[in-house]
Parts: structure tokens; C-alpha cells; sequence
């Protein structure tokens, strides 16, 4: 049976990667504001964005295109983008 | 045999997953490069820094302005600089002041006068051939001796020598005086100037013959030489950095929202920036640039394209590894995970 997420779940679970990854410390996924500019305002870099897409690819099976990096600045456009692609 | 890999399955292997955790934990560097002066107290054939008009603007020789300029650095996220052009030497009041305020950072230097031990930057000592090569192309004496006698035992050296088309064989010339006198190297790639058509330019047989020497040096010198198959590979293949990899800095990369193409600055003498022209060796000729401070940031940033498979992974794994141990003070190279030529992955 296919699970059905919601975009509020791929969020939630997205703002985990991130946190986990990228060791950021004081904010839990239910804190994390999405709208964030992840760049701008959480100081992560490509090498870091290539990071959390790389885990973001195992976990959902899709694949992101390199070119699509500078569209994913916050935490919601990520989400955004994975359920269009599931 | 498995032919599509997760990430995760890549970092499964616990060597691979240790050399991961290692490198990633330098992904905080930003890096932005400075000529620190338009003086040079040699002339060398084929200078990228006496190339398009960088260095005809007026020096800013002033410690307090160039304390500002850090400290406005510091502000925008750089947390690594490279002091190059003309020759950072002859400023070392400068360079201290760089250091106070970003203390990770590397210089380019031609050896010939000693930099102050307090300023604790990887010096990157340029060597262009044999002696006789060095005094044809580079108008100066005895350099390798010179140079080695500046910086011999100190840990912030390492030697660059730089493969032009023409000085290929030297380096067996080169490597034995630089080994026994425990000094570590790495290698460069001549990189034409726009504009540049002369002897010391590559082509293809000089390219193989290049990818020939530099492997032979790696099995001959490997407590010395700071260099992986994969930098072979990639600094030697007939298409230059920008059609394997795409370079991203500013000048050939548009996008301003994340990496390099956000942060990097490369200023002039005179503390100003042109992001048209913003690159680590500006007026090389892309189609021709091989330079190893271009390999360091453009095949790094290219983390995503390689986690494809294992072998693919360590390949990039070593060159990072390298990059590391070339430039930042502290990081020592571990062993070269992959032993075997990988093709650079394709963009898709």
C-alpha cells in the first residue's frame, strides 16, 4: 500500500535530514521554520545542499537534477519539489 | 554486480565512511583570493598576474585597510583566504594582518624570500623545472636551492611544481633534491594566459606524456608527493577543467545563490572585485585551465556527480583528500583510497 504523505510530513522529515546531517544544533524539526532561506539565513553551501539531496535521493527514491540546486533555497521548496517528483 | 548505488550503501564501506566523515568536516571553508601587491621581485614567462590590467591598478599597502577588508570578509562568510599576485612576500606586514583576522588561508609564493613564521598560512612554493629551466623562464639563480633553503623543515611548505610543456622531464630532476631534503610537493599544470601561444603551452602529447610522469613520480615518491590518480587524471585529460567538471567560479558560473558563485571574490591590488572577471587565475584561458587551485575548488564542489559509485566516490574522496592536505595548515593526507584511473562521471 502506497504511503501517502502530506506535504507537512515531507517537510518534517526534510528539516530532519538537514538538521542531522549538517549537525545544526537548538532546533528540533518541529521548530525549524521552512520558509527559512537555508542559504541566507542558515549559512549552508553547496557542498552541504549536495549532501542533503544526496540523502533526500536515497530516501525517496527520485532524483534531483544538479541544475535544480539554486531553486532549493528553504525547507518547503524542497518538500515542494520531492512530491512532484513521487 | 550491483549498478545502481544509494549513497548510502557508497558510505557502507567503513573505510570509505571514515574518509567522508573526515573531509566533510572542512565543507565550512569559503574561500576568496587577494593579490596582495602588483610588486614582483621576478619575471616569469607566462605570469598570469602580468596578464589583462590587474596589474596596473594602484596597491593598497595600507595594514588598516586591508584589516577592514577582513574583517568585512569575515562578515560576508569567508573563512579561508589565498594571497597570491604579484608576490605576497614582499608585504609581509600584510599578510600578518591577514592572518590575524582569517588564520586559515594559503600563500602563493615564488620561495625566494622567507615569510615570517607567525604568519601561519600553507605557503605554496612555485617551481617551474630544473634550475637551468628556472633561470631561462624565470630570470633567477640557484632557485631551487634558494627555495629550499627558506623553507626546508617548515611545515607550512609545499612545493608546486608546475608542469609546463616543456619542462615535463625535470621533474626527475627536481623530485629526488625536494625528497631528500623531506620537503613535500604537489603538482601544477601550465595554464595558458588568454592569448598566450608559447612553448610552454600544452598539447596532446604532452598532456599523455604528463599523465606518464606524474604516475611514475606517485609510485616513487609516495611520503612526498601530494597527489591521487584522480588528480592525474583529471589535470591531465585532453578537455580542460571547465568542459569535465563546469567550472564555478564567478566568471564562467552566472548563478549567485549558493558556492562559489555567491562568495567568491578575488580582489586586486587596489582592494576592488569584478565578478566578470572573478576566478582564482584570472586571465587564463578557460578552455586551457588545468591549474591546480582551479581543480581544488571546481572538482570538489563536484561532490553530487561522483557519489555514483563506490569507485567513482573514492576517487573524488582522494582528491579532496589532496586538495585538503595541499592547502589547509593541520590536515594531513591519508592514503590514496583509489588506485586506478576513474573516469571523471558525465553530467546528468
Amino acid at each position: 500500500m502506497n504511503k501517502v504523505r502530506t506535504i507537512d510530513d515531507v517537510i518534517i522529515n526534510v528539516t530532519r535530514i538537514i538538521i542531522d546531517e549538517l549537525m545544526i544544533e537548538d532546533v528540533t524539526p518541529e521548530t525549524f521554520d521552512p520558509e527559512m532561506d537555508l542559504v541566507d539565513e542558515v549559512g549552508i553551501d553547496s557542498m552541504d545542499l549536495a549532501t542533503v539531496a544526496l540523502v533526500i535521493q536515497d530516501e525517496y527514491g527520485i532524483r534531483i537534477d544538479e541544475d535544480d540546486y539554486p531553486k532549493l533555497t528553504n525547507v518547503r521548496l524542497i518538500a515542494e519539489y520531492i512530491n512532484n517528483k513521487l | 554486480m550491483q549498478t545502481h548505488w544509494k549513497f548510502s550503501d557508497i558510505l557502507s564501506d567503513p573505510v570509505i565512511r571514515s574518509r567522508w566523515q573526515r573531509v566533510k568536516k572542512y565543507f565550512f571553508l569559503r574561500e576568496s583570493t587577494y593579490d596582495m601587491t602588483n610588486r614582483c621581485n621576478i619575471r616569469c614567462e607566462g605570469c598570469y598576474f602580468y596578464e589583462g590590467d590587474k596589474q596596473f591598478v594602484t596597491g593598497n599597502n595600507d595594514p588598516d585597510a586591508w584589516q577592514e577588508l577582513m574583517v568585512r570578509e569575515k562578515e560576508r562568510g569567508i573563512t579561508f583566504v589565498v594571497l597570491a599576485g604579484a608576490e605576497p612576500a614582499l608585504v609581509p606586514e600584510l599578510l600578518q594582518t591577514c592572518y590575524r583576522e582569517i588564520p586559515l588561508g594559503a600563500i602563493a609564493s615564488n620561495g625566494l624570500k622567507f615569510i615570517p613564521e607567525g604568519v601561519g598560512y600553507r605557503i605554496h612554493i612555485s617551481v617551474w623545472g630544473n634550475d637551468r629551466t628556472s633561470q631561462a623562464v624565470r630570470r633567477a639563480d640557484h632557485m631551487l636551492e634558494k627555495q629550499i633553503k627558506n623553507y626546508k623543515d617548515d611545515p607550512r611548505a609545499v612545493f608546486v611544481y608546475t608542469f609546463t610543456g616543456s619542462n615535463i622531464d625535470e621533474i626527475r630532476d627536481v623530485a629526488p633534491i625536494l625528497a631528500e631534503n623531506g620537503c613535500r610537493f604537489t603538482f601544477n599544470m601550465f595554464s595558458a594566459p588568454v592569448g598566450y601561444d608559447g612553448d610552454l603551452r600544452h598539447n596532446r602529447q604532452t598532456l599523455a606524456k604528463t599523465r606518464e610522469i606524474m604516475l611514475e613520480m606517485l609510485e616513487t615518491y609516495p611520503e612526498h608527493l601530494l597527489f591521487s590518480h584522480y588528480n592525474i587524471l583529471a589535470h591531465t585529460h585532453e578537455m580542460a577543467l571547465h568542459d569535465l567538471f563546469q567550472c564555478s567560479y564567478p566568471r564562467m558560473n552566472p548563478h549567485e545563490d549558493v558556492g562559489l558563485g555567491k562568495t567568491f571574490r578575488q580582489y586586486r591590488a587596489d582592494l576592488t572585485w569584478d565578478r566578470s572577471a572573478a576566478c582564482c587565475v584570472p586571465d587564463t584561458d578557460c578552455a586551457d585551465c588545468r591549474h591546480y587551485a582551479a581543480g581544488s575548488a571546481v572538482v570538489t564542489a563536484r561532490l553530487f556527480r561522483h557519489a555514483i559509485d563506490p569507485e567513482t566516490f573514492k576517487a573524488w574522496l582522494d582528491y579532496v583528500d589532496t586538495y585538503l592536505a595541499v592547502w589547509v595548515m593541520g590536515y594531513e593526507k591519508g592514503e590514496n583510497l583509489s588506485l586506478k584511473f576513474v573516469d571523471p562521471p558525465s553530467r546528468t
